[in-house]
């Protein structure tokens, strides 16, 4: 017999739950209520009896100093009441907590069907609240349709005596597995099936894969096995390979590129081998610090002598968009399983973020599944729970705004992780498997969740996208099994493992049985969550916190005891061959038999056209605008634009120093709220290494040239860890593309050929940029199909497809952690330098955006030069004659001058008219110009000889000088060429204000 | 001087194992992480050690009250043997996820011997998000407790989502009455916070940050004192080694605050009290 037990704070308590629900509905919706009191609601769907359940009442669930609990309904004074719970199938992490806990107290084991719901129950005061008040307030704040239901009652209709009822979300599927043959017998046939059953096979495929099916040879072998036509089985398998999210069919395609001004017309075969690959091979060799890339699910580079660290970085698009927090969280906790599965395995150290959304006070026409403000704060906070429940430090961030990702918001992230050089004598980064090794699946168990998933993010988003491919992470069963995998992978016992993420067992046996050259897999072994998933669903679900690990078959006791010990289920799935065929049967039964060099052979290549035209031949222009007077007001406005103020509240949610390995934290200076360019850890505890790392985003410059656009970001984030402190010969990046659809349709993507040939700008630019600088690139990601329809005002539907993206990290071994430095001001008197050349370069700036132009003028990167600055940059910081050192990024000099005053709390006082410049005579230029490649940085003036000798012949000259505490920002122009002599005279905490004030509310 | 052995809980959730045994190591202790089923199977006895610390984490995930699952978990499967091991003279710290559990197994506050009282609840900040930050702490130095002797301030981080110190009125009495209150939260200068955020982070009752027992020999607290085992840790690090580098001073200082508190625990044991 189920029950229903209601827990509630002590009414004379603060609930600060019920607070923050109060706030956010004023705040989204204007709507004044004078109360919110949170209940939490727990369904036991068990045989307790009734000693068991006053047990587990006070010993659990009831805080005796805090809250009171009763199993009939807690009366709380309400005008409408809304209940919220999980929808059958939904992750429930507190529901497994609860039976574990329950199962420990009580000495019992819970019966295969029993099981622990929770759900929440709001109780709502407000004069004057409608019914259609409470539903938007259920429906748009406290619940997301697609994975929770909800309850909404009056006064009226409430009885105190039944409350809510007990309603049980357990799954029933009532379903036979059955594996189905699926018929071949013409392209169109195949073609439809795979449209039925969305199975989003290429339309190219389908021939390659019909005359696999239909070869005698292979008929012949199939039939031995008992198999005829291609099972469901089987073809999921191979959609699930040849998805663009596995395969990365666009970076490998043909693209028929042409430059339609010069009529110059080119054939570029696969921008992943000549831009990605054999730039980072070519700068491997010359690099010994680089151990592993291109293969692995994460690339590594060496620490020191005795670790390695590795990196990834990841995205998760679509499922953020259909619930944001369930999409953010599984993001975060699954791009940590790459690490995990690199080599023997890596124990996370470090994560980062990156978020793109449409503008959170988006007042328009349009309406996305979720509003950008609801999607923020629900990606911030699946991040927050993900990384702060993993234990693993969230040390460096974005966020942007723009009104591109209201079709398909962008979700970045971002996972460091270490291991150990050897394990046992044998190199850490090295792992295969043998035949006759075990295939054991650890972690969670399958259920229906997220199957479809790969395939829904190779296509547009649209109300039908499946819901099903949502799911909500779980870091602390992750967590367990993190804890477990490190210390088997020390006891020598891991000789391979990889992660389920995308395409579930299908992925990842499919991947780790080519190195023994084949498997044979029993899966009705695999544990599942629930009965009734058809053989095909097991196969390819993509149920979360699981890995796969080849062990040796004498090492299984030991395995499994270490698997019980931390609380983790490992189940022996079936074993490694070298028959060359992926072989699955359930119950003895043959439900796949696949050649395992099929996906690596015969299938067509993608193709693309991608036509190229200059920005000026485009219609881009620079604006026409004369010189600002009132540049006071003008610096205050950037300083409070959207993507340029304060973000702290992020920073403070995400838990950045566990581990105890903080160096450099995100926020720096005098008040610990100015953002650091660049955050370092001391991963290695006892070592006096560290690690710096950072990430940029600058997709607004894609409006004019994507090349430039990808040149300047990898810049950023290469002058970030300069800033820091970072060697540039150290520096390893991870690219992350998100793009438009680049498939030309008429009528449905017009300016495919465009966003083709932005595509293949940009990868020449990463080739460029990272070989100049040689850094050579430990691990990158393709996201595809960042576009959306959203419905507008009269029914009818826009296509919204954002800016071409990449989000470019960068990572550094910093030999020593003492030496680094951080951007703030440091003593009043040093002086303040400018390194690098400032010139006309003001298109696709926040200046011009901020007065709703685009522009022509694109900064453009000149990596020699540059490289050698940074170089000397370097030298400098190592030689300890720099206070501080700040780049120069989006928003110009006269943001980042003001930057380094309020970090320092300090003031300054600086002459434009000695800014190394390239022929600027405008004072708007100098202070907003967005060229790449320049640092302020400050010194002590007893140190002016050396630092100066460093840069002899450089671009680099001293600007002013930094004043006393609680000084003003002064800036003026010696050669009189604005308005006035003094342009810029603020103190200091005013500009911090400004700064502060857009987001200075939210905690 | 005799090797001081620290036992380190580990597992379910919690993530502070690894910094606070290397803290602990720093001491000259010999630290060893043990996971919570191999001190319930047996497999590891508290008997070979001095010191037990609560470490920091999500144990099961916070699910159902900050470190309520582990207290629950601990005192059905050991019961006793955590008493016993008190009795003997030993130290217990625990530190956020551990002060959590502390309280809820009831080896805090510990009032008259009665070390099974759930009197104390640590509950969600008012602020209602998780917080990192740094906090200035005031010591109590009218307190018996054996980890902050010698401290007049302290700055350590916080990180926590559920870190209001909440009791009844005649608890907190008691607790003020026999200097159990250890730590509070306060200004930069030592001035109580007074409940202003960000201060005091989290809505605290009277800025309370960690308490211990009567004895002293069990403390717990929010902010982690592990998390603070080098000098580059402290916020402002950068800006001292520039002001000290001025005044041709070393660069480097000593042992930091964090590693101090730990120390005093070692110290302690090794009868340096």
């Amino acid at each position: 017999m189920p029950y229903r037990l209601e827990i509630a704070l002590n009414p004379d308590l603060f609930g600060a739950e019920g607070e923050g629900i109060r706030r956010k509905a004023f705040h989204y919706f204007g709507l004044k209520l004078s109360q919110v009191r949170a209940i939490n609601v727990l369904t036991i769907d068990a045989d307790l009896t009734a000693d068991q359940l006053k047990t587990i009442q006070t010993e659990i669930f009831t805080n005796p100093v805090t809250q009171t609990s009763s199993f009939d309904p807690i009366p709380i004074e309400f005008d409408w009441i809304i209940w919220v719970g999980f929808r059958p199938g939904v992750r429930d992490n507190p529901g497994s907590t609860a039976v574990e806990a329950v199962e420990d107290i009580l000495g019992i084991k819970f019966k295969p069907g029993e099981a622990i719901y929770t759900s929440k129950r709001y109780c709502l005061k407000g004069k004057g609240l409608r019914p259609e008040d409470a539903d938007k307030i259920a429906g748009e704040l406290l619940a997301n349709n697609i994975i929770q239901r909800w309850k909404i009652y009056s006064q009226r209709n409430w009885d105190n005596k039944t409350g809510t009822g007990i309603i049980i979300p357990r799954v029933r599927l009532d379903h036979k597995p059955v594996v189905e043959p699926i018929p071949i017998d013409t392209d169109e046939t195949l073609k439809s099936i795979s449209d039925e059953r969305n199975l989003a096979l290429n339309p190219n495929d389908i021939p390659t894969i019909r005359a696999y099916f239909l070869d005698s040879k292979v008929q012949a072998e199939r039939a031995l096995v008992g198999l005829a036509e291609p099972t469901d089985v089987e073809l999921e398998y191979i959609s699930q390979a040849r998805s663009d999210h596995c395969n990365h069919n666009t970076f490998q395609g043909l693209f028929h590129y042409k430059d339609l001004s010069t009529g110059h017309a080119e054939v570029v075969d696969n921008i992943f081998e000549t831009c990605i690959k054999e730039p980072t091979l070519s700068l491997k060799e010359k690099k010994p610090w680089v151990v592993s890339v291109l293969w692995d699910n994460a690339g590594a580079g060496q620490f020191d002598g005795d670790h390695y660290y590795v990196i990834t970085g990841e995205t998760h698009n679509s499922p953020s968009n259909m619930e944001a927090y369930g999409g953010a969280i599984t993001g975060i906790v699954g791009v940590y399983r790459d690490p995990m599965g690199t080599g023997k395995g890596a124990k996370l150290i470090m994560g980062g973020y990156g978020y793109c959304v449409g503008q959170r006070d988006y007042a328009g026409d349009l309406t996305p599944h979720l509003h950008p403000r609801r999607l923020l704060d629900g990606v911030i906070e699946g991040v927050r729970d993900g990384g702060n429940k993993s234990g693993i430090p969230t040390t460096f961030g974005q966020l942007l705004f723009h009104p591109g990702y209201m079709g398909k918001a962008l979700v970045f992230v971002t996972a460091v992780g270490i291991m150990p050089a050897q394990i046992n004598g044998e190199p850490s980064e090295q792992k295969k498997t043998s035949p006759g090794n075990l295939v054991i699946m650890c972690g969670g168990r399958v259920g229906k969740d997220g199957i479809h998933g790969v395939t829904a993010a190779s296509e547009v988003f649209s109300e039908s996208t499946p819901a099903g491919h949502v799911q909500i992470g779980d870091p602390y069963t992750q967590k367990k099994m993190h804890d477990f995998i490190l210390e088997a992978r020390d006891k020598g016992l891991i000789r391979f493992i990889t992660d389920n993420g995308g395409g579930g067992l299908s992925s990842s046996v499919g991947e780790s049985a080519l190195f023994s050259n084949g498997c044979e897999i029993e899966l009705e072994k695999v544990p599942l969550k629930y009965e009734g998933l058809d053989q095909w669903e097991i196969w390819i679900s993509e149920s979360q916190e699981r890995m796969t690990v080849a062990i040796r078959p004498e090492d299984l006791d030991r395995f499994l005891a270490l698997s019980k010990k931390h609380a983790v289920e490992s189940t022996v799935i079936g074993k490694y061959t070298d028959s060359g065929k992926l072989h699955i049967t359930y119950n003895g039964k043959t439900c796949a038999y696949i050649n395992l060099d099929l996906l690596s052979s015969g299938f067509p290549q993608w193709e693309f056209d991608a036509h190229w035209q200059e920005p000026d031949k485009r219609g881009l222009f620079e604006p026409v605008i004369r010189e600002p007077g009132d540049y006071e007001a003008l610096l205050t406005d950037i300083l409070s634009r959207p993507n340029i103020c304060s973000r702290e509240w992020i920073v403070r949610q995400y838990d950045h120093e566990v581990q105890g390995t903080s160096v450099i934290k995100p926020l720096v200076g005098a008040g610990r709220d100015v953002n650091s360019d660049a955050s370092v850890i001391r991963p290695v505890l006892d070592s006096e290494k560290g690690l710096a790392f950072a990430q940029a985003l600058l997709p607004a410059y894609s409006a004019i040239d994507a090349y430039h656009m990808t040149a300047c970001t990898i810049d950023e984030a290469v002058r970030r860890l300069i800033a820091v402190g970072a060697d540039l010969d150290m520096i390893g990046g991870v690219d992350n593309f998100c793009w438009p659809n680049v498939q030309y349709h008429p009528q449905d993507n017009p300016d495919g050929k465009f966003k083709a040939a932005q595509l293949v700008r940009s990868c020449r630019a990463l080739r460029d940029i990272c070989l100049a600088y040689g850094i050579p690139l430990l691990s990158g990601k393709d996201s595809m199909y960042i576009d959306g329809y959203l419905a507008g005002r009269y029914g009818e539907t826009h296509k919204v497809s954002a800016l071409e993206t990449i989000q470019f990290s960068t990572i550094s071994v910093i030999n020593d952690i003492n030496k680094c430095i951080t951007m703030d001001s440091k003593i009043p008197g040093d002086l303040v330098y400018i390194l690098g050349e400032t010139g006309n370069e003001l298109g696709g700036s926040e200046y011009y955006e901020h007065y709703g132009y685009v522009g022509l003028n694109v900064p453009q990167v000149h990596s020699r030069q540059f490289a050698t600055l940074y170089r000397a940059l370097g030298s400098a910081i190592e030689k300890e004659v720099v206070a501080s050192a700040h780049g120069i990024y989006r928003g110009g000099l006269g943001l980042h001058l003001a930057l380094v005053a309020m970090g320092g709390g300090l003031g300054m006082k600086v002459d434009l008219a000695l800014v190394p410049s390239n022929s600027v005579n405008r004072i708007d230029t100098i202070l907003f110009s967005e060229s790449a490649g320049r640092f302020i940085v400050t010194i002590d003036p007893e140190n002016r000889k050396t630092f100066e000798d460093i840069f002899k012949g450089l671009p680099c000259s001293c600007i002013g000088v930094i004043t006393d505490k609680s000084g003003d920002l002064v800036i003026s122009d010696s050669k009189n060429r604005g308005k006035s002599k003094t342009i810029i005279s603020i103190p200091v905490q005013d500009l911090k204000a400004a700064w502060k004030k857009p987001f200075g509310e939210l905690i | 001087m005799k090797r001081v052995n620290a036992l380190v809980l580990a597992g379910y959730g919690l993530n502070c194992d690894n910094e606070t045994a290397y803290a602990l190591e720093l001491t000259g202790a010999s630290a060893i992480k043990v996971h919570i089923n191999s001190l319930i199977d047996g497999s590891v006895g508290l008997d070979d050690f001095q010191i037990m610390v609560f470490v920091g984490g999500f144990s099961w995930g916070d699910d159902h009250g900050a470190g309520v699952i582990q207290a629950v978990r601990l005192k059905t499967n050991l019961g006793d043997k955590m008493l016993e091991f008190v009795d003997r003279g030993n130290l217990v710290l625990g530190i956020c996820n551990g002060f959590q559990t502390l309280v809820n197994l009831g080896l805090l506050p510990g009032f008259r011997g009665d070390y099974k009282t759930r009197s104390i609840a640590l509950t969600f900040n008012d602020c209602g998000n998780f917080r990192d930050d740094w906090v200035m702490l005031k010591v109590n130095p009218s307190s018996p407790c054996v980890f902050t002797k010698g401290f007049d301030t302290m700055e350590l981080p916080v990180r926590h989502g559920e870190g209001k110190f909440y009791s009844d009125k005649a608890v907190i009495e008691q607790l003020f009455k026999n200097n159990q209150v250890v730590v509070r939260y306060a200004m930069s200068k030592g001035r109580l916070a007074n409940n202003r955020f960000p201060f005091n982070p989290n809505g605290s009752i009277n800025d309370i940050a960690g308490i211990c027992d009567p004895t002293g020999r069990i403390f717990g607290l929010m902010p982690h004192p592990e998390a603070f085992n080098h000098w580059t840790n402290h916020p402002d690090w950068t800006r001292d080694k520039e002001k000290i580098k001025r005044r041709g001073g070393a660069v480097k200082p000593g042992t930091t605050a964090g590693i101090r508190m730990f120390q005093n625990g070692v110290d302690f044991i090794c009868g340096g009290y």
